[in-house]
């Protein structure tokens, strides 16, 4: 069929497709484009030049700001001591949450009891409930926890967020994992727990990468459970972000600004560009081959 | 050791009744096959004996011992699934030793035990394998050298060639048997494959919307089966089957344009049944060219036949034409199948006949 096609000659609708994809591709680009340069240029050059020039003496002056001296508020240490907030948020809620939702979704899969479907979708409903309708009950949970303005606190909250979707992740992940394995491996004396390590787990990794770069990325990029119950000295790097945007002292420095958008975005990006072929993989990915 | 004594077994999914209270006596190192149209209940009954279904009614005896509570690694049984069910991540010999891994035995015991199994399941050189790099009936292999490793008391096989090509099906088939011969362990094994019953049974069991229609030898299913169902169902290609009229203690068929009496064995019960209409049941291999070599008997008949179609099937042809209006097959060799056509001689031997009440569909005898 491919012979028949001569993909070396003009072809106008091609010609449009491609013309298309370009436009799409450029808008999409464009204000990557423009922070990057900015962050790179002085203040001076942002006011007096043209937001698309190159920087004409790129300078890493606003990148050290950003990270070390810029004023979050009344702090002025720059983004850094928050963006260790949220590596301690986010790394243990990712762990906890994914193997939650991991054994969650296997006894749900493959060890169906009376009212596990029920369960299930009551499970599901969890994807739906809006981040706002748990605010108040959430916050007096970690007051009477004794939680309240610790990362532990927010860890509690994102992992609690979390295995709705980790569960039904993982939960459609094992249906399609063949029965017949957890019944021959009962044959051969395996327990609940050793099916689980020896049988699934290896078989598992497209569903632990698309679980993790998911949570990570709803955690990371989580704004509003920041900005609610976190204190004073553990908010996550989207709160001082946002903080440090809206802090001026003197003019504003949109190269600061845009330096510290692009060191708050940067974990969740190296994530994509490390894992994102395994994303589109466990998206995919149907029955195993036995 | 490996009896097993089914007794009462029932077993319902919700409303619906799967198994009907069956009643069955396995004899220790005995071939027993299940079989019976899909949705028959007896992939349901091999997951009860091996323990993966809860029964709902009746028990489960192993060599005296009642297993109906017992979990399925209590129960010293292996299977093997119609899928293989090989563990994808693991390599050949893991999967074949993971049963004896997970009953904590040393690694050097294992290790014996992988030797022995692995050749005379002849898949040494596949050893370091994973089952995705395996051909269908490589799977097989290693399927039942799990089974193996463990020498159960029991081996349940759940339709283990049905994912295999017609060749290789046959082969494995012969192995099978063979193993059985070798090892002696009692085998359970499920099927729909009636030509896999017949060629591997001790006996056959065969099963029909929950309830055993009939337990028997090969030989008995196939030459004395107790209803209609159970004829049909054995057999390739199938029993014929033709509404007569009975007349003198003689069966009426029109065939070829012509009628006649056929004289058959079970003629007092005929009479007893006092029938006007039954059904004969007769078997292809009984409709055969004109045999000269045949003693003439009273059960020896020549019948005009006109043949619509012919399956040539190599070692012999099919003629497929009517009586009664019925369809009916006759069994040729290959070289009078060539010259077969309308008012085709047929020899007739009614000596293996029987007899269906055509309502009830059970024998009359």
């Amino acid at each position: 069929m491919m012979n028949n096609y001569k993909l070396t000659n003009f072809n106008f609708g091609r010609a449009f497709i491609y013309l298309i994809l370009a436009f799409f591709a450029f808008i999409y680009l464009a204000p990557l484009y423009v922070m990057f340069t900015t962050s790179l240029k002085d203040i001076e050059e942002i006011r007096s030049g043209n937001l698309m020039a190159l920087p004409i003496d790129p300078t890493l002056y606003a990148w050290k700001k950003a990270w070390s001296s810029a004023c979050t508020g009344s702090e002025c240490e720059g983004l850094a001591p928050y963006f260790w907030n949220s590596v301690r948020i986010v790394f243990p809620a990712v762990i906890i949450s994914t193997i939650l939702g991991a054994f969650n979704g296997y006894a749900l899969a493959k060890w169906k009891f009376k009212g596990s479907d029920l369960l299930f979708g009551a499970q599901l409903f969890g994807c739906f409930i809006p981040f706002q309708v748990i605010l108040l009950p959430m916050a007096k949970l970690l007051g009477s926890l004794g939680l309240a303005n610790t990362v532990t606190g927010l860890v509690l909250v994102h992992v609690i967020y979390g295995v709705a979707f980790t569960t039904l992740f993982f939960r459609n992940y094992y249906v399609g994992i063949p029965t017949e394995l957890v019944k021959a491996a009962k044959l051969d004396g395996a327990s609940f727990l050793k099916i689980f390590r020896h049988i699934f787990i290896p078989l598992s990794t497209p569903i632990f990468v698309v679980t993790i770069i998911w949570q990570f990325t709803q955690i990371w990029n989580d704004f509003l459970f920041g900005v609610v119950y976190s204190g004073s000295g553990t908010q996550p790097i989207t709160v001082a972000l946002n903080n440090l945007v809206n802090t001026s002292v003197g003019g504003k420095e949109y190269n600061v600004d845009m330096a510290a958008a692009i060191i708050a975005a940067m974990p969740t990006l190296v994530v994509y560009v490390i894992a994102g072929k395994y994303f589109v993989k466990g998206l995919t990915a149907g029955a195993v081959k036995g | 050791m490996g009896s097993i004594s089914l007794n009462g077994i029932r077993k319902s999914f919700g409303e619906t009744e799967v198994l009907k209270d069956i009643n069955l006596d396995i004899k220790d190192g005995e071939f027993l096959i299940l079989i019976g149209p899909s949705g028959c209940g007896k992939s349901t009954l091999m997951n009860l004996i091996a323990g993966l279904e809860d029964l709902t009614g009746g028990e489960i005896v192993i060599d005296g011992n009642d297993v109906s509570q017992e979990s399925p690694k209590d129960r010293d049984i292996a299977m093997v699934f119609q899928s293989y069910a090989l563990y994808p991540t693991m390599n050949v010999a893991r999967n074949i030793c993971f049963g004896l891994e997970m009953s904590k035995m040393p690694k050097e015991e294992q290790e014996v035990i992988l030797k022995k199994v692995s050749s005379l399941l002849q898949i040494d050189h596949l050893l370091d394998r994973k089952p995705g790099q395996l051909s269908g009936g490589q799977r097989q292999r290693v399927a039942m050298g799990r089974a193996l490793a463990r020498s159960p008391k029991v081996f349940l096989f759940d339709e283990p060639l049905s994912n295999l090509d017609a060749k290789l099906r046959v082969e494995m088939r012969t192995e099978i048997k063979k193993l059985h011969q070798r090892i002696g362990t009692t085998i359970v094994y499920v099927t729909h494959d009636q030509i896999e019953a017949m060629t591997l049974a001790d006996r056959i069991a065969v099963l029909k919307d929950g309830e055993l229609q009939q337990v028997g030898t090969p030989y008995e299913i196939y030459n004395d089966p107790v209803s209609h169902f159970v004829a049909d169902f054995m057999g390739s290609p199938g029993m014929n089957f033709i509404e007569c009229i009975v007349k003198d203690e003689n069966l009426i068929v029109e065939s070829g344009g012509k009628k006649y009496e056929l004289s058959i064995p079970c003629k007092e019960a005929l009479n007893n049944s006092k029938l006007d209409v039954v059904m004969l049941g007769i078997r292809p291999e009984m409709l055969t060219e004109i045999q000269p070599s045949v003693e003439k008997n009273a059960y020896i008949h020549k019948v005009k036949f006109d043949v619509e179609v012919l399956e040539p099937m190599g070692a012999d042809t099919v003629a497929i034409g009517q009586w009664n209006g019925n369809e009916v097959m006759a069994r040729l060799s290959p070289e009078s199948g060539n010259t077969a056509g309308k008012g085709f001689d047929l020899q007739v031997d009614t000596s293996k006949a029987i007899l269906f009440d055509p309502n009830s569909g059970l024998r009359i005898r």
